[in-house]
């Protein structure tokens, strides 16, 4: 008999886990919303935001949370060169090849992680990863509360600058509507870049505090980038809140299914739900009716 | 004046067919030709290829409609037939269309739905549908063994379509990618294949212009499952084992797709160009950086991808074309 206590521990891993969730997708959620290209290669930055600070824990002693000052400026340089190099000069050209392209992107990264790095699983034990507090009658594990805790700052920051910042309102503007924010004079090609600069350096927070809860290797991007992909649709393609609260959502559903479904079909559990969304509700619990249709022009 | 115009253009048609037929009776004599079984091995799997890309191509080509889960039909193919043999001793030939039969059943179940998602949701859909296909054939492991796989008991015999050597699998594998070709040659020129163009192109246009699209989505969906179940039988047949992970994975669907692309996507012989290309390419970095550089080669692969996408996003087929055309000019407009 499954008892209350036990509900509200697990409904309390799945609520912190969604909060990574949420910064995940919160950055794929941008890039869609601004440029209107769904970023395969998300996951592949995630993993390599990883890797990075694993490598600063290993060779210099740079603590992971520290990492994050070092890796969010040059994973937003990373994006605004992908965006610049790779996907602004096909933007033009039909939506097939805009997927093509990060797709071929998400390759290339995988693959060379794994010819340089090799497939092993590497984590990081930092002196604080086994710490767990208890909070009236539940345990807590110290990296996952500091990841939930970061993820959401991180999302309040994002949130005033877009509503608050001239910057923040431009970006708005294009993924509203492109002509009408041409016309008000917003240098589009601009905003863009740093569309995806910034959805990019959420996978750069992204990683560092995943570190000391999972283990990184090559293929560690899919796993998530498949979960922000439902997320992201769960969400509303292009919506911040929805993508926030569409985190949690996840977070609990992966959670409860992990415990009362045998683990080898946890996964099935979000694809379903994933094809069911997209069939029934394809804008999304908080999207703009027809948002699945833009994709397309 | 109007009837030399007309010869002329009968004349260039039919220039073309004995050019097709001529290329097709070259690509016959190549097994006759290599020696030694690492270059027959390769010679199968580009036909293999080819044959699976070009399936791949009649829907995600013509169509335009960018499937990353045709590995699930694939899969299928290969685990219809070759569990109709294992268990009961159904000739693979049977298997085979067996496969394809629930290949094509399955498609079109799971893509009348989904085709009204449009561009990448429609891709996002696809990945998701071959991701539960294979986690569902891992879990029920009773019927298909799980993640083990199954081998599959060599008894040569053409009833068992299992043959001594590399020679029998060349010509079959030839004669599947050419059933593939002209069943996209037919297409391309029928009013089904200009109903497909045109819902590519705009797909509201050619709704407007009262072009039942999704029923002709669902008809290229199904062709390319098909087809695509009979490679992955031959495949099975071929190698004597599968395993859910390879059969099922993305990366295979992706393999067919690039293919299709490098040589010319939506073109009958783009596949067969992009597989001349692609599959040595796959087989010799296989062969050569084998084990000790672990993802080089698909590094490699990624880079094509994007080179190819942002300087030839049409292909190699039109450097063909170009040489085509010096070769017959066109025929220009008159007055």
């Amino acid at each position: 008999m499954v008892d209350l206590m036990t509900i509200g521990q697990i409904a309390l891993n799945g609520l912190l886990l969604g909060g990574i969730y949420a910064l995940i997708s919160i950055g794929l959620t941008i890039i869609f919303g601004v440029i209107r290209v769904i970023n395969f290669a998300h996951g592949e930055f995630l993993m390599l935001s990883m890797y990075a600070s694993f490598w600063l824990f290993q060779i210099l002693g740079i603590d992971p949370y520290l990492s994050i000052l070092i890796i969010i400026p040059i994973f937003f340089i990373a994006g605004w060169l992908t965006q610049r190099a790779f996907i602004q000069p096909i933007l033009k050209g039909p939506a097939l090849m805009q997927i093509f392209i990060t797709v071929g992107i998400s390759l290339a990264m995988m693959n060379g992680a794994l010819f340089l790095w090799k497939a092993d699983y590497r984590s990081v034990t930092p002196s604080y990863a086994a710490i767990t507090f208890k909070m009236g009658n539940f345990l807590i594990g110290l990296p996952r509360l500091v990841a939930f805790l970061s993820s959401i700052v991180i999302v309040l920051i994002l949130y005033l600058f877009l509503k608050k910042t001239h910057l923040g309102r431009a970006i708005r503007a294009v993924a509203q509507d492109r002509e009408a924010a041409l016309l008000m004079g917003i240098n589009m090609r601009r905003i863009y870049l740093i569309a995806f600069g910034i959805g990019t350096a959420c996978v750069g927070v992204a990683g560092p505090l995943l570190l000391p809860i999972y283990p990184v290797f090559p293929t560690v991007g899919t796993y998530f980038v498949l979960i922000a992909f439902v997320v992201v649709v769960l969400g509303g393609m292009g919506n911040m809140t929805g993508a926030f609260i569409g985190g949690l959502i996840i977070g609990l559903i992966e959670a409860f299914s992990g415990f009362f479904i045998t683990p080898q079909l946890q996964s099935l559990v979000y694809f379903v739900i994933f094809i069911l969304l997209l069939l029934l509700k394809p804008s999304g619990l908080m999207g703009v009716v027809g948002a699945e249709e833009i994709g397309m022009k | 004046m109007i009837s030399d115009l007309t010869q002329r253009i009968s004349h260039l048609k039919y220039l073309k067919f004995y050019l097709i037929s001529t290329l097709f009776g070259l690509l016959a004599l190549l097994p006759l030709l290599i020696r030694g079984p690492f270059y027959s091995h390769i010679l199968v799997m580009i036909f293999l290829h080819a044959a699976a890309a070009a399936s791949w191509n009649l829907i995600g080509g013509y169509a335009g409609q960018l499937s990353l889960g045709h590995a699930a039909f694939y899969g299928i193919g290969a685990y219809t037939s070759t569990l109709l043999f294992v268990q009961w001793g159904i000739s693979p030939w049977l298997g085979m269309l067996a496969g394809g039969g629930v290949a094509a059943l399955v498609a079109g179940l799971v893509s009348f739905p989904c085709f009204k998602l449009r561009g990448p949701f429609f891709t996002l859909a696809t990945i998701a549908f071959g991701e539960v296909v294979r986690i569902l054939a891992i879990y029920f492991r009773e019927l298909t063994r799980g993640a083990i796989g199954i081998t599959i008991p060599f008894r040569p015999g053409i009833e068992n379509l299992m043959f001594h050597g590399k020679m029998a699998y060349c010509y079959f594998a030839l004669v599947t990618m050419m059933t593939v070709f002209f069943v996209s040659f037919l297409i391309e020129r029928s009013r089904f294949g200009y109903y497909l163009v045109a819902l590519r192109g705009d797909e509201d246009a050619a709704q407007a212009l009262g072009v039942n699209t999704t029923m002709c989505k669902l008809m290229a969906m199904m062709l390319s499952a098909f087809f695509t179940a009979i490679c992955g039988t031959f495949a099975a047949q071929y190698v004597l084992f599968i395993e859910p992970i390879s059969e099922f994975s993305i990366d295979r669907s992706i393999l067919f797709a690039l293919i299709s692309i490098i040589g010319g996507i939506g073109t009958a012989a783009g596949p067969i160009i992009g597989s001349f290309i692609l599959t040595p390419l796959q087989e010799f970095l296989r062969a050569w950086l084998g084990g000790q550089y672990q993802g080089l080669h698909i590094f490699i692969y990624g880079c094509i991808l994007i080179a190819v996408v942002m300087l030839l996003p049409e292909g190699v087929i039109i450097w063909m074309r170009a040489i085509g055309r010096r070769i017959v000019p066109p025929i220009r407009s008159r007055g």
